[in-house]
């Protein structure tokens, strides 16, 4: 009976703004994009990675439900790219507002929300 | 030269001032990612002052008997994507690390990438400069101390004495990553000239003999194989470096040269609360032509065992065996003690048993300590034990360390 009381945890998903071109992205792509392994969209164009703080709840819903990964490997992975010189890290949001906004102005961003908070310029990139 | 001795003094005087002022320019970690930057430039940093205490011998600064605080890290690396396709990093570093290390501020890495091809599945990478080596599990950013295990890494593949030579060297790299639904493969290799600076590499071929040691043509792989982004990793290395001998005039040996090639196996397999790591290297070494020494070849062994385990959300211990053999002929070095008088056969292996605590103060401030139970010192560094050695030795040593 518990299960049916507790409040479902809110879906997550991958977002981009919905002026972007591409709908959808392999599950090894996805993976690749946010461990920040591949920079370039299908179109060439730029890719740039909003995440959450590693602690944020809905930061570490993303890498656990979506990527598969935990939150500390995520950040070992990143600090591997910066510090030998091969790569670079995500940009760290504050807030899911700001991941909102950001979304919604940079193009060819891509970051992850709840099905709640996504808005008009926004929109869910399909896991293939 | 006038402007870099000006600028380590700089440095060494103020270095206690300079990470205070990092500590709080950069509390918030993500202050660099905030609008006063393009988003395609990004600027990361890192410190780590260490305080270590032997029972006997000297490790990183004066340690016998004392506490050295001569172990003292500090960098600050700027990476730019010019175009989706092609970045440039650098990163300066000032470290300090007892007569091992000779303070200087130096470049480590100065990199520029450029990607051949990029899809969802795969990307083919040309990379060029002075470009971190890719050696087994950490080489590639020994430096930062959050990025290692613990406050030293396992002396017996990762040998602080000759940091410099195995960390970065100039040359180009063609790297290759293809990721599939079994794992993601990757391929990286390099044509090197290595760097020949530390002043203990030197110092244990020809002692302070007028000439220096120059590096030659030399090349690196490493193949790795990582499944579920990382859950499991194993690699494989080979290498082949070279370094020549220029004497200067009055030296006492010949023009030799210097060739070693490791052959590095590791295996890793992070859980969420805890993780296993090993790495096995065979290390074979040549000298040829010194003249006054003979032609010699040996090959030595080394690994580790190693195991985390995260007991609270900010606070990990860690336990390693690391073991190093100089000559799998001579595992005790027996027989070189005999035909060298002056040399001692604990120099010729070390057996160091390591326990570690690292506790995160802040996500990017982390405190350690750690103690270690050694028998042997086959990576101590002659220059800090001029006295000797003794056989037995324990090691105490803790650490702050930051970086954004």
């Amino acid at each position: 009976m518990s299960q049916v009381l507790s409040a479902p945890t809110p879906s997550i998903y991958p977002v981009v703004n919905s002026a972007f071109t591409q709908n959808s992205v392999s599950r090894n792509g996805l993976s690749a994009i946010f461990r920040m392994r591949l920079r370039q969209w299908q179109d060439g164009s730029p890719i740039t990675v909003f995440v959450l703080h590693d602690n944020n709840p809905l930061h570490k819903q993303f890498c656990k439900q979506v990527l598969n990964v935990f939150p500390h490997q995520m950040r070992r992975s990143w600090n591997k790219l910066v510090f030998s010189g091969t790569g670079q890290a995500p940009i760290t949001v504050a807030s899911k507002e700001e991941m909102v906004d950001k979304i919604a102005s940079t193009p060819g961003a891509i970051g992850y929300l709840s099905d709640e908070d996504i808005t008009e310029n926004i929109k869910i990139l399909i896991i293939k | 030269m006038r402007h870099t001795s000006t600028l380590n003094r700089f440095f060494k005087l103020n270095s206690y001032g300079i990470v205070l002022v990092l500590c709080c320019l950069f509390t918030n970690a993500q202050a660099f990612d905030s609008d006063w930057l393009p988003q395609n430039l990004q600027i990361h940093g890192f410190l780590s002052q260490g305080f270590i205490h032997t029972s006997d011998n000297n490790f990183f600064g004066k340690t016998d008997d004392s506490i050295s605080t001569d172990f003292r890290e500090l960098g600050i690396n700027a990476s730019y994507r010019i175009l989706p396709e092609l970045q440039i990093a650098m990163q300066i570093v000032w470290r300090d690390a007892g007569k091992t290390d000779n303070s200087n501020v130096r470049i480590d890495y100065g990199v520029a990438s450029y990607n051949l091809y990029s899809s969802e599945s795969s990307l083919l990478t040309l990379r060029g400069g002075r470009v971190p080596t890719p050696l087994g599990l950490y080489n590639d950013t020994r430096d930062v101390a959050s990025t290692r295990p613990s406050i030293l890494l396992p002396q017996s593949i990762y040998f602080d004495v000759n940091r410099n030579l195995a960390l970065s060297a100039d040359g180009g790299y063609i790297y290759g990553e293809h990721r599939t639904d079994y794992g993601d493969f990757s391929l990286n290799f390099g044509v090197i000239i290595p760097r020949m600076d530390d002043p203990d590499f030197k110092n244990t071929l020809v002692g302070s003999d007028p000439g220096k040691m120059e590096g030659d043509i030399s090349w690196v792989l490493r193949t790795g194989y990582e499944w579920e982004n990382g859950l499991a990793k194993l690699a494989i290395t080979y290498a082949d470096f070279n370094g020549e001998y220029k004497p200067s005039t009055g030296a006492f040996f010949q023009a030799g040269s210097w060739r070693f090639n490791p052959l590095i196996f590791s295996a890793q397999y992070n859980a969420e609360k805890w993780s296993l790591t090993g790495e096995y290297a065979l290390r074979r070494a040549q000298l040829r032509n010194f003249g006054a020494i003979p032609d010699t070849e040996f090959t030595g062994q080394s690994f580790y065992i190693q195991g985390t385990y995260r007991l609270t959300s900010s606070l990990e211990a860690l336990v390693r065996y690391d073991e190093l053999i100089w000559d799998m002929d001579d595992r005790k070095g027996l027989k070189l003690a005999q035909a060298a008088p002056g040399v001692t056969n604990h120099s010729r292996f070390a057996q160091d048993w390591t326990f570690g605590l690292r506790y995160e103060i802040l996500p990017a401030l982390n405190f350690s300590a750690e103690y270690h139970r050694i028998n042997g010192t086959g990576w101590l560094s002659n220059l800090e034990n001029p006295q000797g050695t003794t056989q037995h030795w324990d090691m105490y040593t803790i650490m702050m360390s930051y970086d954004f």
